[in-house]
């Protein structure tokens, strides 16, 4: 029983890490109907400013100081990094051909891979962080890991408050409105092209904050996001692209299901467990081509 | 739709204008023979080193060839072709590493020929059954995933496929037969024959099979499938069929790798791997014959180039680069490039002559769209 809630809390902490990069998938999905297989890329290279800034900044200011300055700065960072991929790489294919554009973004995760190769290199480096990250806290006789808790509630609050920039605020209105139907958008009067940098931004920032949070943890290489990038394009196939809410709870089974199985099932292992993920995505794929939470779309033709 | 109105064009060209000396028969056969000549000549010219190289480029033109079945005909994008070839690679390592094969001579070779087709062929199948039923994206969505669970899959069986260590096939296999007179080495002309014969004859039946019955239901579907269906083309299996297609032919660029190569390792079906082969796909041009073998030869240009040219930590760099100066450049891929020239060359010419430019440039167009639908010409 103990295993089992500590494999479920570890399965959370990682899930928000994929629920975070599926909600950038849909965030810029739902607002330009692209596929951004370069997200991963994108929250690499911000995590990899995060190091050097603590790196440059810790003497100075002590470790912990360091690691916020960084991670202010990686935000700020990864927001004009999106804002600027938008508007200089993706504008020209938005509203074509869509595998065009797919191809588009698979080259800008080739580009960015490529530069932080070049930059920082291929070896793995070491990400500091605000505690060890092995350290664990007892509640009734479980061990529960602060790093798994904290990046759990984490990407909880940043989820609140997205949800409520997008409920509450203009902005976040204008955003919904360019979602929806960009021509009429445009036509109330709505700067769809500004809007659609912001939007590509904030998806950049959640993806980054992702990046950042589980950097300590697996360690930084150029190519630390591929897999949770299948995890995330698993969860929002599984939990439908119209759906920010199904693509995070399924983020989470995912990742829990994941854990469980890697545990409990000798045969997949911590090797196989990847495929997990896969193969609840084919019977899903076979029961409801949809997603579990999708609405299925009707055409007029 | 662009498709089937193409032959229509064709014809009006034909009418409007008399055939330009490039484009007539006698000229195409003049160049295949040629082409077929240096192909088959060039080895004995060319040292060790060049003949590798070219078998390689082959090899992974097959490779690219069976992405484009799939991606530049059909229009689903495939992010898991990689996974195919590794597949084909090591169903005939395993195959020629037994000694039932190696008992049985050249029948082994065939044998592990089907089955590097057999193999990954009714793995593509079964993937695409579910991959194909979600519109739009989704055989991206979910093929990305081969190459990530199919590298730990063949550490993990590694009785099998030798683990991280990979496997090879035993030297005895592909060296030239005696009567060729070509010596023993088994990585000199021998191998870049073999490619070459077999490369050649997929290459011939995918030109016919996208030119025929099952081409047309793949242009359709690429279109638009709701015409399609109205049509009585079913998208769904026209998918599949195109998809079970392109693993099969990913499985003969895994025989033809180890005919080449000669060991493979998980590493050869990795994610960046995969990668390559899409962008090439695209550099090399989307949707055409040409553009396969174009795009081959990118793909070992990329690595080798830099390589050469001690820059390889740059060569994730270039290739990023590259993709996307296609994209904005040369959306149709390098095998278009003729064809812009030709329309630049032509666009000069009527403002010199004064001729109404509206009608070479639906010449132009109808020529492009008959020769391949490439993505630059689909955008709305």
């Amino acid at each position: 029983m103990t295993t089992f809630i500590q494999l479920i809390v570890d399965g959370l902490a990682q899930g928000s890490i994929y629920a975070a990069l599926a909600l950038a998938i849909v965030l810029v999905n739902q607002a330009t109907g692209l596929l951004n297989f370069s997200q991963g890329a994108m929250a690499v290279i911000s995590a990899f400013v995060a190091l050097t800034v603590t790196t440059a900044l810790a003497p100075a200011l002590g470790t912990t100081m360091a690691i916020i300055v960084a991670i202010i700065v990686a935000i700020l960072f990864s927001f004009v990094l999106g804002g600027a991929v938008e508007r200089l790489v993706m504008r020209r294919f938005e509203g074509g051909d869509q595998d065009t554009a797919v191809v588009a973004t698979i080259g800008m995760l080739t580009l960015i891979t490529g530069v932080v190769g070049v930059i920082w290199g291929y070896n793995y480096q070491q990400f500091p962080w605000f505690f060890p990250i092995a350290q664990s806290f007892m509640v009734g006789g479980i061990g529960i890991s602060l790093w798994s808790l904290t990046t759990f509630l984490a990407i909880v609050v940043i989820m609140i408050l997205l949800q409520l920039v997008f409920a509450k605020t203009k902005l976040g209105l204008g955003l919904r409105a360019v979602a929806d139907n960009p021509n009429s958008a445009a036509l109330s009067g709505l700067k769809v092209g500004r809007l659609l940098v912001v939007g590509w931004g904030l998806a950049a920032v959640l993806g980054s904050v992702a990046g950042i949070l589980i950097a300590p943890k697996l360690q930084l290489t150029p190519t630390m996001l591929d897999s949770a990038l299948v995890y995330a394009l698993a969860a929002v196939v599984v939990g439908g692209l119209d759906s920010p809410i199904g693509a995070a709870i399924a983020a989470w089974g995912i990742a829990i299901v994941e854990n469980l199985s890697a545990f409990y099932l000798p045969f997949v292992g911590n090797d196989l467990k990847v495929a997990v993920p896969f193969v609840l995505l084919v019977i899903v794929l076979v029961i409801r081509p949809q997603g579990l939470f999708g609405r299925k779309a009707v055409v007029r033709v | 739709m662009n498709a089937l109105k193409a032959p229509n064009t064709a014809v009006l060209t034909a009418m409007n204008r008399p055939t330009p000396w490039y484009r007539t028969t006698w000229f195409r056969w003049v160049i295949g023979i040629v082409i077929a000549i240096v192909l088959i000549v060039l080895p004995n010219v060319m040292p060790t080193l060049g003949n590798q190289t070219a078998a390689r480029m082959l090899m992974w033109a097959v490779a690219v060839l069976g992405l484009n079945v799939i991606m530049g005909y059909t229009g689903q994008v495939s992010l898991g072709q990689i996974f195919f070839v590794g597949v084909g690679a090591y169903a005939t390592a395993i195959t020629l590493k037994t000694e039932w094969a190696q008992s049985l001579g050249f029948l082994g070779a065939v044998i592990a020929f089907v089955l590097a087709i057999v193999v990954p062929g009714a793995m593509g199948f079964l993937i695409a059954l579910a991959a194909a039923r979600l519109k739009g994206l989704a055989i991206a969505m979910v093929t990305i995933a081969l190459p990530i669970i199919g590298v730990p899959l063949a550490k993990r069986f590694s009785d099998l496929t030798g683990g991280y260590g990979g496997i090879s096939v035993p030297s005895t296999w592909f060296k030239a037969p005696e009567w060729t007179g070509l010596g023993s080495d088994p990585y000199a002309e021998w191998p870049y024959y073999l490619v070459l014969v077999i490369s050649a004859a997929v290459f011939a039946l995918t030109f016919f099979l996208v030119r025929g019955k099952y081409g047309r239901a793949f242009a359709i579907v690429k279109a638009n499938e709701a015409v399609a269906a109205s049509m009585g083309i079913s998208p769904y299996r026209t998918k599949v069929l195109a998809f079970t297609i392109a693993s099969m032919i990913g499985g003969i660029g895994g025989f033809l790798y180890m005919v080449v190569v000669g060991y493979t390792s998980p590493d050869t079906m990795s994610f960046p791997q995969s990668i390559n082969l899409v962008i090439a796909t695209i550099v090399g041009g989307a949707g055409s014959i040409v553009g396969s073998l174009l795009g081959g030869v990118y793909f070992v240009l990329v690595t080798q180039i830099p390589t050469a040219l001690q820059l390889s930590t740059y060569t994730t760099v270039i290739a990023g680069v590259v993709i996307l100066l296609v994209l904005f450049l040369l959306p149709g891929g390098l095998s278009s490039l003729p064809r812009v020239i030709r329309r630049l060359a032509s666009r000069g010419r009527v403002r010199g002559g004064g001729n109404s430019s509206s009608t070479t440039k639906n010449v132009d167009d109808g020529t492009a769209v008959s020769i391949a639908g490439e993505p630059g010409n689909t955008k709305k």
